[in-house]
């Protein structure tokens, strides 16, 4: 199956996503923080939009999901990379340097 | 396996769908516990940290109900909410909802019955195997009949059919365990279940041996349900020895269930060879080429097609009529589709049943109007709720596919309440026997599973149609305007809105019906009160075939002046007579006259067909036939005396000319001169809607006739003659099995059948019609006045008179009845034509149904808007105005 096409912005949150789980399995605040701050900041990702991404990925087998204790104990839900997931990242993260190489050279033209 | 984990996520959101809830809930919790505990950390007062950590979060019901529009299957889960709001929605106005429901199942419900039907006896086939290869012969003008030697000819001389074969429908006396009992059977050639092609169910059926020569076969083959209802469906039936019309046979064979001959509404019980016919019938037919009698029914070959065997057919008749000049001129036979005698009764009947189905799509789509024209005035006053939906971010289609949940909701009740409806009618209808003596059975009609799907489709294309008419109030919402202005989005009044176009339009198809209703009903009442040329009131017709208990010649004549003289006898009895059979009884025999110098007696050279009876003296003064001048038949003329024959004016007036024509003599197709010994009035013969035709009455003591049809006019009551004569028949030979006994009137009832059924099935249109009309005008008219009750009120206290108070509230009502009835009726004029071929002279123009249409649409007008009316007239301004 050929991954469906997602919309830009999707496709970056996507990509974000997939890429600050590479560090290990993580919840949502912490999915949140990292792309804070592998972004320096650039990228908030708010609730809103983070846990409709997260459900809708679970659901086409990126990420897989289970509930466990929080740094201060709490009960939380944790994602991780899948299999899939990891293919995933490669598609999206070829696919933005294909993006980000065609803008570049968009702009650079006078 | 993306595919495989989708569906998981799927069907867990399908039906897992608490936990999943719960999941989400906790999760989100979750996170909004963790921002606190974070914000509490980086220092903040709990309280603030709290307030930081909500606004970051953004809600917690936005994000849940976010991730859900985001989850697989989340279409299906809105729709699942969306039929749970529109089930809400009926609850809440149960009145309407009951209305729709109820509009939607009679419009459902008609259309199904209707196309069950067309189905049953036009779409299938016959149900026996390979069907389509199965049609029958039919000469190409008049009636459906075929000689025997006719078809004997094609059978030899064609290579186009694997078999043919012809069939005569009679009613035998069948004589089994010691009781004789009429039934209705058919004398069968040998290819005959060949060309059916079906299994016994046991035995065997009839073969081409058994009809070889005359007494080939004492074989008869009784159907299915007449070896359950008259053989206790005993399993031992095969050769059991029974007696037909007093001839002894054998049962050798029972068709398979469902099985009743090769027409779809005729129930035939028994079979027999026609090889036998010169003793059943009392004559031989089976050489004559000028006596049709007999349906065909063939089966062709694979592979060849119509235009082969047309072509075929030409050559062979071309043959015949060169061969046969005298009777065979001008023969030419085509196939036609079988089940429904070809197309003698298959076309005004396959016409009739389309004309229907035309009527039935309108009542639907007058019905579709009517509701939706209430879906957009419901929608109108939604517009403030839609308006709130619109601003907080509902997408329009959302709002759109709401109002269709709605309608298929609906739609699908009336869907089913509509096959409940359909599938009681056709179950009534295939149980029904027509009131004739004919075998008549409407079984072909049985409702099939099919139905329901039929009422599905016609459902969901039902709440298409009127789901989608707020279509554009919805599109052209403006939420900012809907809200300020209150909810009025296209006020009452103001402007032509698509409500008043559809009822302007429900009312011109509404209009159709009811006039196509009182065109028939008009119809059946001129065919009721027409003058038939003689007067069935107040005389019992009694008929049986002597034949059946082995009467002939002789014989027969000596017991029917027996049976004359002994009735005479009863008291209360005026006059009897008898005849071989009697007009419009649908058995009436023709023959070609030829004029007194004729000495070609070549069909082509006829002067023109009459129909003719047998009669003994006394039958015209019995029958009501009125003798105009010249004298009755007598039993002096005899075979050894000159011929005579009673003529009506009709006949006189096409061979000379004038009604002068007692003395003068005509020629029959044998060239026998006959002289005319009366004149009677003219009536009617074949059917009631003919043109004058001619008639002649012979001597029955010229030429005996086994068939014998009684008339007793009596002036005393109908059930004590009835019982004299029966005794009267007793006495004389308990062995005639009598077919019919009663009121003359109730065996003309097949007569008027067509006309009838047309009648009560447009009259029920037409009622429909007419309701959904009325309910139409009377919602829109109670809409209109109950939205603008206030500004009415308002134009009242500053003293508006009442009639400028009602041309405000309904004037525009008014020109839309006037303006839908005007396009109605001018249809229905059209329309009516259709309605020729079954209805005694159907037209529109016809000033009294004019008239009554007219005045029908004005009374149901005004008593649909009476309410409202009230309403306005009866409305105090000073409570309404402080109530607002």
């Amino acid at each position: 199956m050929s991954p469906e096409p997602t919309s830009l912005l999707q496709g970056t949150l996507d990509l974000l996503i997939l890429k600050s789980l590479i560090a290990g399995e993580m919840h949502g605040l912490g999915i949140s923080r990292r792309i804070q701050q592998i972004t320096s900041g650039t990228f908030v990702v708010k609730p809103g939009s983070l846990f409709p991404a997260l459900h809708r990925m679970e659901e086409e087998g990126w990420i897989s999901s289970f509930w466990g204790e929080s740094e201060n104990n709490r009960r939380a839900k944790y994602y991780r990379l899948s299999k899939a997931g990891l293919k995933q990242l490669e598609i999206e993260t070829k696919r933005w340097s294909r993006i980000s190489w065609a803008i570049d050279q968009a702009l650079e033209v006078s | 396996m993306p595919l495989l984990v989708k569906a998981r996520s799927f069907l867990r959101n399908l039906f897992l769908s608490r936990r999943v809830e719960a999941d989400l809930d906790q999760e989100v919790h979750a996170h909004l516990e963790m921002l606190i505990a974070e914000n509490i950390r980086a220092g903040m007062q709990p309280r603030e940290a709290q307030r930081a950590a909500r606004i970051e979060l953004g809600g917690v019901e936005q994000v849940k109900e976010q991730v859900r529009d985001s989850r697989t299957g989340a279409f299906l889960d809105s729709l699942l909410q969306d039929l749970r709001f529109a089930l809400r929605q009926l609850h809440r106005s149960p009145g309407f909802a009951l209305t729709a429901v109820l509009i939607l199942a009679l419009g459902i419900a008609a259309n199904v019955i209707v196309f069950g039907v067309l189905q049953a006896l036009v779409l299938r086939q016959l149900d026996v195997p390979h069907a389509d290869r199965v049609m029958t012969l039919q000469p190409k003008d008049g009636g459906p009949f075929v000689s025997n030697p006719e078809m004997r000819d094609v059978r030899d001389d064609n290579t186009m059919f694997s078999a043919i074969a012809a069939y005569e429908f009679q009613d035998f006396g069948l004589e089994a365990n010691g009781v004789t009992r009429p039934v209705w059977g058919c004398a069968v050639s040998g290819q005959y279940f060949e060309v059916v092609g079906i299994k016994p169910f046991l035995g065997r059926l009839l073969e081409r041996a058994d009809d070889d020569h005359p007494g080939a076969s004492e074989a008869a083959v009784i159907s299915w349900s007449a070896w359950q209802s008259d053989f206790g469906a005993d399993p031992n039936v095969v050769g059991t020895a029974v007696r037909i019309n007093k001839h002894p046979y054998t049962i050798v064979g029972v068709t398979p269930e469902g099985f009743h001959g090769t027409e779809k509404i005729a129930q035939l019980d028994i079979f027999v060879p026609t090889a036998n016919e010169a003793s059943l019938d009392g004559f031989s037919w089976l050489e004559s080429r000028s006596y049709r009698n007999l349906f065909s029914v063939v089966r062709m070959k694979d592979g060849v097609t119509m235009p082969q065997v047309q072509a075929e057919l030409n050559t062979i008749t071309a043959r015949i009529a060169r061969q046969y000049p005298k009777e065979e001129e001008g023969l030419a036979l085509k196939l036609a589709r079988p089940g429904l005698i070809g197309d003698f009764i298959g076309g005004p009947a396959r016409g009739f049943l389309a004309g229907v189905m035309g009527l039935a799509g309108i009542v639907l789509l007058a019905a579709c109007a009517n509701l939706g024209s209430l879906f957009a005035a419901r929608t109108a006053d939604r517009t403030r709720e839609i308006a709130i939906r619109m601003a907080i971010g509902s997408s329009r289609w959302r709002i759109l596919r709401q109002l269709l949940v709605e309608a298929f909701v609906i739609s699908i009740l009336g869907g089913a309440c509509a096959s409940g409806l359909a599938w009681m009618a056709l179950t009534g209808l295939a149980s029904w026997h027509p009131p004739t003596r004919y075998p008549l059975k409407f079984l072909v009609v049985s409702p099939q599973p099919s139905l329901i799907l039929m009422a599905f489709l016609i459902s969901v294309l039902a709440a298409v149609l009127f789901g989608a008419m707020p279509l554009r109030q919805i599109f052209k919402t403006d939420p900012n305007d809907a809200i300020k202005s209150g909810g009025i989005l296209s006020p009452a009044g103001r402007r032509w809105a698509l409500r008043d176009v559809l009822l302007a339009a429900q009312i011109a198809l509404c209009c159709v019906t009811v006039t196509a209703a009182f065109v028939s009903l008009r119809g059946l009442g001129k065919a009721l009160t027409m003058d038939l040329g003689f007067n069935p009131k107040n005389a019992l017709l009694t008929q049986f075939d002597l034949s059946q208990a082995a009467y002939t010649g002789d014989a027969a004549d000596h017991f029917q002046r027996q049976l004359l003289e002994r009735t005479s006898q009863i008291p209360g009895v005026e006059i009897a007579g008898y005849a071989n059979t009697t007009p419009l009884s649908g058995d009436t025999s023709v023959a070609a006259v030829f004029s007194q110098q004729s000495a070609d007696f070549r069909p082509s050279s006829k002067a023109f067909d009459m129909y003719f009876f047998d009669v003994s003296p006394g039958y015209l003064a019995a029958s009501g036939t009125p003798l105009l001048a010249g004298r009755d038949v007598s039993f002096t003329d005899t075979a050894k005396t000159p011929p005579v024959a009673i003529v009506n004016q009709e006949f006189a007036r096409r061979l000379f000319h004038s009604e002068h024509a007692v003395g003068r003599y005509f020629k029959n197709g044998d060239g026998v001169s006959i002289q005319i010994a009366g004149i009677v009035a003219d009536g009617k013969y074949f059917t009631f809607s003919e043109d004058p035709e001619a008639a002649a009455f012979f001597p029955i003591s010229q030429k005996a006739n086994t068939s014998t049809a009684l008339i007793v006019r009596t002036r005393r009551d109908t059930a004590d003659m009835v019982a004299a004569i029966r005794e009267v028949l007793r006495d004389l030979d308990r062995a005639v099995p009598i077919r019919d006994l009663g009121p003359w009137n109730n065996q003309l009832a097949l007569t008027f059948f067509p006309i009838q059924v047309a009648t009560v099935a447009l009259g029920i249109f037409g009622a429909f019609g007419l309701l959904l009309s009325i309910a139409g005008t009377f919602g829109l008219a109670s809409y209109t006045v109950s939205k603008r009750l206030r500004e009415l009120s308002i134009r009242v206290a500053l003293g508006a008179q009442a009639k400028q108070i009602l041309s405000a509230a309904l004037g525009r009502m008014l020109i839309l009845l006037a303006s839908g009835s005007v396009v109605g009726l001018l249809l229905g004029v059209a329309a009516s034509r259709l309605l020729s071929a079954i209805v005694y002279q159907a037209t529109a123009q016809d000033p009294l149904v004019l008239a009554a249409v007219a005045l029908t649409l004005l009374l149901t007008g005004s008593l649909s808007v009476a309410g409202p009316v009230r309403r306005v007239l009866h409305a105090n301004p000073a409570t309404l105005l402080r109530e607002q």
